[in-house]
């Protein structure tokens, strides 16, 4: 089972598909208290700057934001950009691992789908990068 | 002469609104949003940038609206964004977790990691492309299917230790400072201010400095940061240490689940400048020694010449020179920002009628009294 940090980067980046199957998985079986519904806000994002070591506010980035209860348990869905399904999906997954629903137990074979897919885009994304890598050369009389 | 009230106008503005979109629509043209935000980028960015709101999607939608008038899109942008609530501040965001998509500098040939061009128009000829002319989406398909082909070859012979540091490249900084050629400060947590939730005053603080500039208008922070290294100041030329372009990961805290968690909530696309400038730093024996000085500039998206001028303006600031106007941080906070220049110089086409015939009142009252005497 990944940490929050884990699961969220990997459902974001590269599991959007997946986090809506797995949502769908729990909200087929439990109810779900909605505290809040998909809403879009702003998170302003605080940055540490190199020269002087210090922070400041680099501007906002557009979220949107989502609360859900399972068996006592809430769950937070939050996302850039306006994704109110994506958000509504991570806020279910959330609350399932928080409440270490059973079923949390048997998404092994999504979060392998998840890595190889996150391993793909990488590898195709650093091979891009490398085709634009200077190679010097000195040049000789 | 007291304030008349008066009103009318009003079937003239419908009608002149009416115009502005018949205008826009004659041609029987209308380009998408989704046209804009993945062909005029640079543009999208820029927009994002000076409006201070991340978000290509409401960008390219302000860009078509403000028929790509670029001051017109950040003033709706800025509007939108005061519509919505702030739920959250990011934990720190630090740039040497940007997965680097281009990373150049031009004080050091090599450089670990290695200099990287990316998608850049450095490399081209100034010169109109006619073919563009004629280019259409199945075009643009077709070279998109092409050049991927291509990088899905080559990826194959991509090596899992490769991939496995999630694009992170070493900063040259930290090998100058490793060094003593770099002052080395402490890491400061103290808060940063905001300038959106308080006003700005004077002496500022560098985080207040740093915010404008980076929503500063791209053509005035680029001609300051010009005028700086033409002549107003510093007698030498900057060199670009390290410029990149690359995502940033953002996270966020809760603790809805009682415990404080961070979550990943995505990620922006950014442009870093560090500037080297000659400057007196601090000795190994706390002695004043000639060093290189640092400037910073970071903005949202691919904004590379408004970075590096933000990187010479805020030194400029931090070091300042008698009588060198971008040194001055009145002069350079309060106009670079682009609702408020541009707001400023707009409202001249409002109606004046009061204020003009009292101007003129006073002009006729004046010349009647000289003539009398």
């Amino acid at each position: 089972m990944h940490d929050c940090k884990e699961r969220t980067r990997l459902l974001i980046r590269c599991g959007n598909g997946e986090a809506l199957q797995m949502a769908n998985e729990i909200t087929e079986k439990y109810p779900i208290e909605w505290i809040s519904r998909p809403q879009e806000g702003l998170a302003m994002i605080k940055v540490r700057e190199t020269a002087g070591q210090t922070l400041f506010c680099l501007g906002e980035v557009l979220i949107t934001e989502a609360k859900a209860r399972i068996g006592g348990h809430i769950g937070l869905g939050v996302v850039t950009g306006s994704r109110p399904a994506l958000c509504e999906a991570l806020a279910v997954v959330d609350a399932a691992c928080r409440a270490e629903l059973p079923e949390t137990n048997r998404w092994d074979a999504y979060w392998a789908r998840i890595l190889e897919r996150e391993n793909t885009q990488d590898k195709m994304w650093l091979a891009i990068r490398e085709k634009t890598k200077v190679d010097f050369r000195t040049m000789k009389e | 002469m007291g304030y008349v009230a008066v009103q009318g106008g009003a079937e003239a503005i419908k009608e002149a609104n009416l115009l502005a979109e018949y205008n826009n629509c004659r041609a029987g043209r209308a380009i998408s949003v989704e046209d804009i935000r993945e062909n005029l980028k640079k543009m999208v960015d820029s927009v994002m940038s000076e409006s201070s709101l991340y978000s290509p999607e409401l960008a390219a939608l302000a860009i078509k609206q403000a028929q790509g008038d670029p001051a017109e899109a950040v003033f709706l942008l800025r509007a939108h964004r005061s519509t919505l609530p702030r739920l959250y501040f990011t934990t720190v965001t630090d740039t040497a977790h940007m997965r680097v998509e281009r990373r150049i500098s031009a004080a050091f040939k090599d450089i670990p990691g290695g200099q990287i061009l990316g998608d850049s128009p450095d490399y081209r000829h100034r010169l109109l492309d006619y073919a563009l002319c004629a280019q259409s989406p199945a075009d643009a398909q077709d070279f998109a299917r092409q050049y991927e082909a291509n990088i899905r070859e080559a990826s194959e012979r991509t090596s899992a230790e490769q991939s496995g540091n999630r694009g992170r490249l070493p900063k040259l900084v930290d090998f100058l400072r490793s060094q003593n050629l770099v002052s080395n400060p402490d890491l400061s947590d103290e808060p940063p201010h905001d300038i959106t939730t308080e006003p700005l005053v004077f002496p500022s603080a560098r985080s207040s400095r740093l915010q404008i500039l980076t929503r500063g208008m791209t053509g005035a922070v680029t001609a300051l940061g010009y005028a700086k290294i033409r002549g107003f100041g510093i007698s030498h030329h900057p060199n670009i240490g390290e410029l990149r372009v690359g995502s940033l990961p953002l996270h966020i805290l809760s603790d809805l689940s009682g415990a404080q968690e961070e979550y990943y909530i995505g990620e922006i696309e950014a442009t870093e400048a560090e500037i080297f400038m000659e400057a007196h730093c601090r000795g190994e024996e706390a002695e004043n020694v000639l060093g290189i000085g640092l400037g910073y500039g970071l903005c949202f998206g691919r904004n590379e010449t408004k970075a590096i001028a933000m990187g010479v303006l805020e030194h400029s600031m931090e070091n300042p020179g008698p009588g060198d106007p971008t040194s001055d941080e009145e002069f350079v906070l309060l106009h670079v920002d682009a609702v408020e220049s541009t707001g400023f110089v707009s409202h001249l086409k409002l109606p004046h009628y009061v204020t003009f015939r009292s101007k003129l009142d006073r002009i006729r009252n004046i010349r009647k009294e000289q003539s009398r005497v």
